[in-house]
């Protein structure tokens, strides 16, 4: 019996070890970090949080375990350039929390990257020698710049649909109390109130005076303090205005390191293929997410834009990073289809 | 219209960052076509792939080749213009605002303090307290009121203005690539020897080895590529011949012209016999893949369409093996432009081409593809690279913030100061910056005593 179940396993190599550690502690950071969003509990927070960061690290020893192993870099299929990705997503994450608390989007970060890093195992070809072009210093450069980019877009993506979540509950809220004021006669003051924090729009959510507690979703207190339970959950939630400062700065992190990524790369291609830019579908793709998080950029710093406009702008630029960084290497052919 | 009217809608126009926004959208639609749909490829490819009018369509909007279509470049185009006209027009007068007295609660971050002491006395010890904390502070009065401005990383309004330069040198180094610079690929077989037009130089083929080993995956065996060199001997402007390795990602460089291994493949010679006699016309040539022959006195040709490394002997047909093991050629044959058929040959043996005409494959030899590109405008490229990064780096990573001070007297020893906080990026991002700002002012004045008022000492007599 023993010899049926334990020597298969311990015959398995460390870093498939330490991937299956690093899934196990995500899903359980996972599901306790969804927990204390859901909850608010602390406790919660106090698991969810250690796992996370025990599977982050145990990504991270996972690839330098099969470097160690292979003397061949991890990052140059697509297998190892998810594992990077999600430990990254999670890295970076874990970074934010710590400093602008964020603990909140834990739950959203940790299963996704989890699902990504269950993907990137089954595109694991074992071990194969790298081609020609992938034999570069600048795979040590290139690489981890653009997943650690794409990491980053996923947190603002996550921080961007909270955004979203609160601000078209604040609108039902709010045409909720219109209907009921409207229903109720001498209710209109209440009514009249909202109107106008909805006409004063994007001032409204910078009017921080100094003293206030800031309320940028007025029908969302407002439901809570009369006792709607999910209006309690929303406004227990970070206030808009400061998702929107988050979405920023995660956008702030990853659009550097997008544009380095993408510098880096023209860089490797004038050494391998001859010119810098060859409008091969993965460098276009890049250029075109790029594109969007500049727009991004822009636009915040038009007040009129600045809030859900730029929110839906950022979850449009992960849908476009997804659509380079996997639809690009595994549907379409061209100089970068390194899948296996 | 007047001129100036005209000059003033432009202006306007392009110096709105939702028309560059606008542009940046139909960039991102055409880049976007460019991943989608197949470039570079004949009018044929277009019209097998999609349904006619698609393929119509994307012929005539030169989508088959759209970073070089008028539109891409046109965008491109409208695209600096927009950044030239925002960087001076906008960027430039917004990011370095004057010096100007403010309704101070009209602004949304702002906070009025009460202390005891003089303006003066308060205003010295905001001011102390400001430059302690690396502010820049200048005082300007306006009507007789004195105002405080503190400044916090003033330089880095001009990030935006650094990552719009970064672009313009990017520009300027790619058209640099359009007016002086060239780009080529050549071809040559192991023994031959080429010359680059642009250049003059001469590169000869001494051997070219290609590694492909066999590893064995998930899925299946896999003929991995791993190394492919080209041992040239190549002629400069010196005119010395120079023994030179060429490998993926070890470009070389002959007079600034640099020389890239960017493919291989084989060259076939045939053998081309009519009733049993060789025909030395049609057989001391070798032929690389895609090339024809055309048979004298008939309509029929041959097309060497394809090298085969190894025959599957079990199958008779290719193996995906791309070592040379037991080759063999694919010819495909023509009569006039009608294809009759094609057929895998192995070397040295023959097909029947019909009225006497047979053609042997009698050997092959390595060939190697080699790219070139000589372009002075990398230096600025790369220059305007890092400077975008380093705008891009300011702008996202240094928060430029005024506080603007205004302290007035009251008539009962105490005075009011009003202040109120600007950012270049909204007034969110530095609410909690600026909460933390007064709280520690507002603490670190409350617990200084007012400054002492010097009196004559009294002396009393003992």
């Amino acid at each position: 019996m023993t010899h049926a179940l334990g020597l298969p396993a311990l015959a398995m190599p460390p870093d498939e070890w330490l991937l299956i550690a690093a899934l196990v502690a995500y899903a359980v950071a996972a599901i306790w970090l969804l927990l204390y969003f859901f909850s608010q509990d602390e406790r919660h927070r106090r698991i969810g949080a250690p796992a996370a960061i025990v599977g982050c690290a145990a990504q991270f020893l996972q690839l330098g375990a099969r470097y160690a192993e292979t003397h061949i870099w991890p990052l140059l299929n697509l297998y190892g350039s998810l594992s990077l990705f999600s430990a990254m997503a999670v890295a970076i994450f874990i970074v934010f929390a710590y400093r602008y608390r964020v603990w909140f989007a834990g739950g959203f970060v940790v299963a996704i990257a989890a699902i990504f890093l269950a993907y990137g195992v089954t595109w694991n070809e074992g071990v194969m020698p790298p081609v020609p072009s992938l034999q570069s210093y600048w795979a040590k450069i290139h690489v981890p710049l653009v997943v650690s980019s794409y990491a980053a877009f996923l947190l603002s993506f996550v921080l961007s649909l909270l955004y979203l979540l609160k601000h078209y509950a604040e609108q039902r809220y709010r045409a909720r109390s219109l209907q009921m004021a409207a229903a109720a006669p001498g209710a209109g003051g209440v009514a009249l109130d909202l109107e106008e924090t909805a006409a004063s729009g994007a001032s409204m959510q910078a009017s921080a005076v100094l003293g206030e507690i800031r309320h940028d979703t007025p029908a969302i207190d407002a439901a809570a303090e009369a006792g709607d339970p999910i209006a309690g959950w929303l406004a227990s939630l970070p206030s808009l205005a400061t998702l929107d400062v988050l979405t920023y700065r995660a956008v702030a992190v990853g659009l550097p390191l997008l544009t380095l990524g993408i510098i880096t790369g023209a860089m490797w291609a004038r050494e391998a293929w001859g010119a810098y830019w060859q409008w091969d579908p993965k460098e276009t793709a890049a250029l075109f997410s790029w594109i969007i998080y500049a727009s991004y950029m822009h636009l915040h710093t038009r007040n009129a834009w600045r809030g859900y406009r730029t929110a839906w702008v950022s979850v449009v630029g992960f849908v476009s990073i997804i659509f380079c960084y996997l639809g690009v290497n595994i549907w379409i052919s061209g100089l970068h289809s390194y899948k296996v | 219209m007047s001129p100036r009217a005209l000059y003033d809608d432009f202006i306007r126009t392009f110096g709105n960052v939702l028309f560059a926004v606008a542009l940046f959208a139909v960039w991102g639609v055409l880049t976007l076509v460019g991943v989608v749909v197949e470039q570079g490829k004949d009018a044929a490819f277009y019209a097998a792939t999609y349904p006619a009018p698609i393929a119509r369509a994307l012929l005539r909007l030169d989508f088959d080749n759209v970073y070089h279509s008028p539109w891409y470049v046109g965008i491109i185009g409208l695209i600096l213009t927009s950044l030239a006209v925002c960087t001076f027009k906008r960027v430039i007068p917004a990011r370095l605002p004057p010096l100007r007295p403010v309704r101070v609660e009209a602004i949304p971050l702002h906070a009025t303090l009460h202390l005891r002491g003089t303006a003066s006395e308060v205003r010295a010890r905001i001011e102390a307290f400001f430059t302690r904390r690396g502010w820049q502070i200048r005082k300007r009065s306006f009507g007789g009121v004195e105002w405080t401005f503190a400044d916090r990383h003033n330089w880095a309004r001009r990030g935006v203005l650094v990552a719009h330069m970064g672009f313009v040198i990017i520009a300027a180094g790619t058209t640099l690539y359009w007016w002086k610079g060239f780009s080529g690929e050549t071809v040559v077989l192991t023994g031959d020897a080429v010359r680059i037009p642009q250049t003059g130089a001469v590169l000869s083929l001494r051997s070219f080895r290609y590694v492909i080993q066999p590893t064995m995956t998930k899925s299946g065996l896999v003929y991995q590529p791993i190394d492919y060199v080209s041992s040239l001997v190549v002629t400069g402007k010196d005119g010395i011949p120079q023994p030179m390795t060429l490998r993926v990602n070890h470009p070389i460089n002959i007079d600034g012209t640099y020389y890239y291994q960017s493919s291989y493949g084989f060259g076939v010679r045939f053998l081309v016999t009519h009733d049993g006699r060789p025909v030395p016309a049609l057989s001391d040539q070798t032929l690389l893949e895609g090339q024809m022959l055309a048979i004298p006195g008939v309509q029929r040709s041959v097309e060497f369409a394809q090298f085969v490394p190894t025959i599957d002997r079990t199958t008779g047909r290719p193996s995906p093996d791309p070592r040379v093991n037991d080759p063999g050629v694919i010819l495909e044959v023509f009569e006039g432009n009608q294809p009759l058929g094609a057929a895998l040959v192995p070397m040295k043996t023959w097909i029947d081409l019909g009225d006497g005409w047979r053609i042997i494959p009698q050997a092959y030899r390595l060939f190697s593809g080699i790219q070139y590109r000589y372009d002075p405008g990398v230096p600025l490229v790369g220059i305007g690279a890092f400077v975008l990064l380093a705008g891009l780096v300011i702008s996202f990573y240094f928060l430029p913030a005024r506080l603007y001070v205004r302290v007035d007297d009251k008539a009962d020893g105490t005075c009011t100061v009003g202040m109120a906080a600007t950012t270049v990026k909204g007034y969110d991002i530095f609410d909690g910056a600026f909460r933390e700002l007064v709280e520690r002012l507002r603490a670190e004045l409350d617990a200084q005593p007012p400054a002492p008022v010097l009196v004559p000492a009294e002396v009393t007599p003992t």
